[in-house]
């Protein structure tokens, strides 16, 4: 045959790789700034959404005590309530950059002091949670795909929709009316709580078991269904057939095979999810009296707490942003095919 | 000496009663090849599947399958997880999907190697780049991924893996399908090499004809899941006894053979419309110096079409031919008005295309698409009415909408229309998939269709069907076409004219007989080289 049949599988052959290097970096700044933008617009969104808001902030911070006309101005001027409203925004993006989130009026302290007590406490609850939620909703996504309408199948997949469709808070309030006797039932630690490290922190994690079970059983539900349906979805595909003809063991194949594969939705989603764990603890932290952001919304909402609030949607928001980032980066690093294009 | 496959009354049926194989006898010594045709649903897949036990569990196999005297069917399953890819090996149809698209090509060819340990451990990486170059690859591509390559060297890659383990035969399954000529002709060279080489036995299973006689020395047809035909490829090819062979040999014309030209084999009793001889005069479509260039992620620019002066008369057919990549998809949107030229025009009528608003939708009522897939060109949850109905309503055609849809199935011959219409597109075969997509372009009145592969996925009997329906329609209301496809059989069957094209440039224009007998530029020529031969019998 001529040369013609030649040049068109070598210019495939010839042609540079694909660059992995240089557009990771891209990539990576792409998204970086497409997070910072979103929060930029929370930012925006928050303030403005907060000022519209029904309830003067001076009348909230005065309420309960008499207080003359006068002193009402002057309070105004303190706080800058007296300026136009896109100065008051300024100041207070000018101040977010300094990582000031202004003053707190129930607590009379800084808003993102009071944030950062409570964050330590919110996360570790969450984040063992979102861990133990993961590893368990992949393992049974996983075994009721590959067993379809087995026995594993058939019990657990209803149980999971069932308590995926419970709200957390009824979830919490039996498992303390259950439980209550045997684990503690509220706060983080016991009043008289050792200070030694390995004591202290099996205190804490006797106070945790509860409102991390509750947390658990709300939130695995969805990774298995989500684990369930994109296993099934690669199970008929014919690299599974070519892995079984090279004399494959069943479970080989599951995990070289099918899982990397499946496994790619189900990371993004997971991560995206993580981020609203942190908000999704809120009602759980709350039954629990658990001292995290959470109890402490619960709190400035009671109070009105304008800049309080405006503090937690941030922290909030941020999560999800960066969780969002972090599923990204990881899909990326997984699937060889988002890294080409 | 045993053979190393034999299969002995091999049934096949599936849960619900469905006889896919009853009943086969075949036999394959080592260093034999056999090749298996037949229509999707005959049957050989099931075959093929059943060999290493890989049918799914709803499959009931009986008979014997001895795979070098042991029959797999009764071995134990680690006996069998031993014997399968060491024993036999399976190139997979569509090469697409049969590899894992989140390893490298390389981890995937030393798998089996490292399973079966046929290769000491640390001369597997060796083993790789030995079997890469076998079929041609640099070892670099060890590092790819399947995505990063192209359709035929995956399937080179397929072929590496299925010799990873040096087995006493291999099956491979429609090995070729979905790659263009040129390529599948070196995909065909390299499996008859490797076979002959290394002494393998062969099972190749194709719906095609002429590509099974090119590397096989036997032929066997199926038929509803029975060997029907049994004999040597060039017999059963040139003289081919069972009524659904012949169907099958006259399906993919010989270019060059009087019989075909203009005649797809159809049964249709509407037959054969006479020859029409399209209009002289103003070309209904022309473009001139058509250039369309893409800027690349490296910042160059693809030149996917270059300089191309093509016509298309009133009623006329012409073939756009080329191999993937040569820009025929990107002439063809172009001339739908679906891609901007960078440089150049579009003439219809005369006039240059409209760039938008009324005047270029009712430009792309005259100029409808017909695509290659019509599985996937139909909304799944649209009824056939629906789906011919929708063109109508965007265009806000005149006249009674029933009848304008009865009309147009009538047109594409979907009989009664009235049966058709509340059906759905997955309880129709591909060939009435097919017409309700051409009834869909009918319905608008075009005066031009443009063609992309649309029998490239459909049956071989149900291929004559559709293109003896595009004849007709050329015949009785004067439809022109432009037909995209790589398969110079089908210019040879329905077109007027062929233009080849070749990385951008159309490098020959003409008239079928002239181009396709007396290629005179140089890629026509390897074109036609491409195309499978099976010796003349004995």
């Amino acid at each position: 045959m001529t040369d013609f049949l030649a040049p068109v599988e070598e210019t495939i052959a010839e042609a540079p790789p694909p660059q992995r290097g240089g557009g990771a970096v891209r990539y990576l700044l792409t998204k970086v700034g497409g997070a910072i933008m979103s929060v930029l617009m929370v930012v925006v969104l928050g303030f403005f959404l907060f000022r519209v808001m029904p309830g003067d902030p001076v009348t909230i911070m005065t309420r309960g005590r008499p207080v003359s006309g006068a002193q009402l101005d002057q309070l105004r001027a303190e706080h800058g309530f007296d300026q136009p409203i896109l100065v008051q925004f300024w100041n207070y993006l000018v101040g977010l950059l300094h990582g000031d989130f202004g003053n707190s009026y129930a607590f009379n302290a800084p808003a993102g002091a009071i944030i950062g007590e409570r964050l330590g406490p919110t996360l570790l609850l969450s984040g063992t949670a979102a861990v133990l939620a993961a590893a368990l909703g992949l393992w049974l996504g996983a075994k009721t795909a590959w067993y379809r309408n087995g026995p594993l199948d058939r019990a657990s997949t209803g149980v999971a929709l069932v308590f995926w469709s419970i709200p957390p808070w009824w979830l919490g309030v039996v498992l303390l009316m259950i439980a209550g006797g045997v684990f503690p039932t509220g706060g983080m630690q016991s009043p008289d709580s050792p200070t030694a490290l390995v004591p202290h922190a099996l205190d804490v994690a006797h106070h945790m078991v509860l409102p991390v079970f509750t947390l658990v059983l709300a939130i695995y539900g969805q990774y298995q269904l989500v684990m369930r349906a994109s296993l099934l979805e690669e199970m008929n595909s014919d690299y599974l057939t070519t892995a079984r003809a090279k004399g494959l063991r069943d479970d080989m194949v599951r995990r070289r095979h099918a899982l990397p594969n499946a496994l790619l939705p189900t990371t993004t989603l997971v991560f995206l999810h993580l981020g609203m764990v942190v908000s999704g603890a809120i009602t759980v932290e709350a039954v629990y009296s658990w001292p995290g952001l959470g109890q402490l919304t619960a709190e400035a909402l009671e109070a009105k707490d304008l800049p309080l609030l405006q503090g937690i949607f941030i922290v909030l928001v941020i999560a999800v942003v960066i969780m969002n980032l972090v599923a990204d980066v990881l899909l990326r690093v997984l699937d060889p095919r988002v890294r080409a294009s | 000496m045993t053979p190393v496959l034999e299969l002995r009354d091999l049934r096949v049926t599936y849960a619900g009663g469905h006889e896919a194989v009853r009943g086969v006898d075949l036999t394959l010594r080592s260093g034999q090849t056999l090749g298996l045709a037949g229509e999707s649903g005959c049957g050989k897949s099931s075959l093929a599947m059943s060999v290493l036990r890989l049918l799914p569990k709803d499959a009931t196999v009986s008979g014997e399958i001895l795979l070098d005297g042991a029959d797999t069917r009764t071995m134990s399953w680690g006996r069998l997880r031993a014997v399968r890819w060491a024993s036999a090996s399976i190139v997979f149809q569509g090469a697409m999907h049969a590899l894992n698209p989140v390893r490298r090509i390389g981890q995937q060819i030393a798998e089996p190697i490292l399973l079966h340990a046929t290769s000491p451990p640390d001369e597997v990486d060796a083993r790789v780049a030995e079997l890469l170059a076998q079929v041609e690859l640099p070892p670099e591509k060890a590092q790819a991924y399947p995505h990063e390559l192209s359709g035929g060297q995956k399937q080179r890659v397929m072929i590496a893996m299925a010799l990873a383990c040096r087995p006493r035969l291999v099956i491979a399954d429609e090995p070729t399908t979905a790659l263009d000529v040129i390529v599948q002709a070196q995909v065909l060279r390299l499996l008859t090499r490797l076979v002959s080489e290394h002494g393998i036995g062969l099972v190749m299973i194709s719906h095609d004809l002429s590509v099974l006689g090119s590397v096989c020395e036997r032929l066997a047809v199926m038929y509803e899941g029975e060997i029907v035909e049994l004999g040597t490829a060039p017999t059963v090819v040139h003289d081919p006894q069972h009524a659904h062979t012949q169907a099958l040999a006259a399906a993919f014309p010989t270019v060059g053979d009087p019989a075909s030209r203009y005649a797809p084999a159809t049964t249709n009793p509407a037959g054969l419309p006479p020859r029409v001889v399209p209009e002289a005069g103003e070309p209904l479509l022309r473009t001139e110096s058509l250039r369309v260039d893409f800027r690349d992620r490296g910042g160059g620019w693809t030149h996917a079409v270059r300089d191309v002066n093509l016509e298309v008369g009133r009623g006329e057919i012409v073939a756009l031919v080329g191999q993937s990549g040569s820009g025929k998809t990107t002439l063809a949107r172009t001339v739908l008005g679906l891609q901007q030229p960078t440089s150049g025009q579009v003439l219809f009528e005369g006039r240059p295309l409209p760039r938008g608003g009324r005047a270029l939708r009712d430009y792309r009522r005259q100029a409808q698409l017909v695509l290659q897939d019509p599985s996937s060109a139909l909304n799944p949850r649209h009824s056939v009415y629906e789906a011919i109905a929708e063109g109508l309503r965007i265009h806000r055609m005149p006249g009674d909408e029933r009848a304008l849809v009865a009309a147009a199935l009538e047109a594409a011959e979907l009989r009664p229309a009235q049966r058709f219409m509340p059906v759905l597109p997955h309880q129709l075969s591909g060939g009435q998939r097919q017409r309700v997509v051409i009834a869909g372009a009918l319905a608008l009145r075009p005066r031009l269709l443009v063609a992309d592969e649309p029998v490239a996925s459909l049956d071989a009997s149900v291929r004559g069907e559709i293109l003896a329906l595009l004849l007709r329609l050329r015949a009785e209301l004067g439809l022109a076409a432009l037909v995209i496809t790589h398969d110079l059989g089908l210019a040879w069957n329905i077109a007027d004219r062929v233009a080849v094209m070749y990385r951008g440039e159309l490098v020959e224009v003409g008239d079928v007989e002239q181009v396709l007998l007396e290629p005179r530029h140089e890629y026509t020529r390897s074109l036609l080289a491409a195309l499978p031969e099976v010796a003349a019998p004995a």
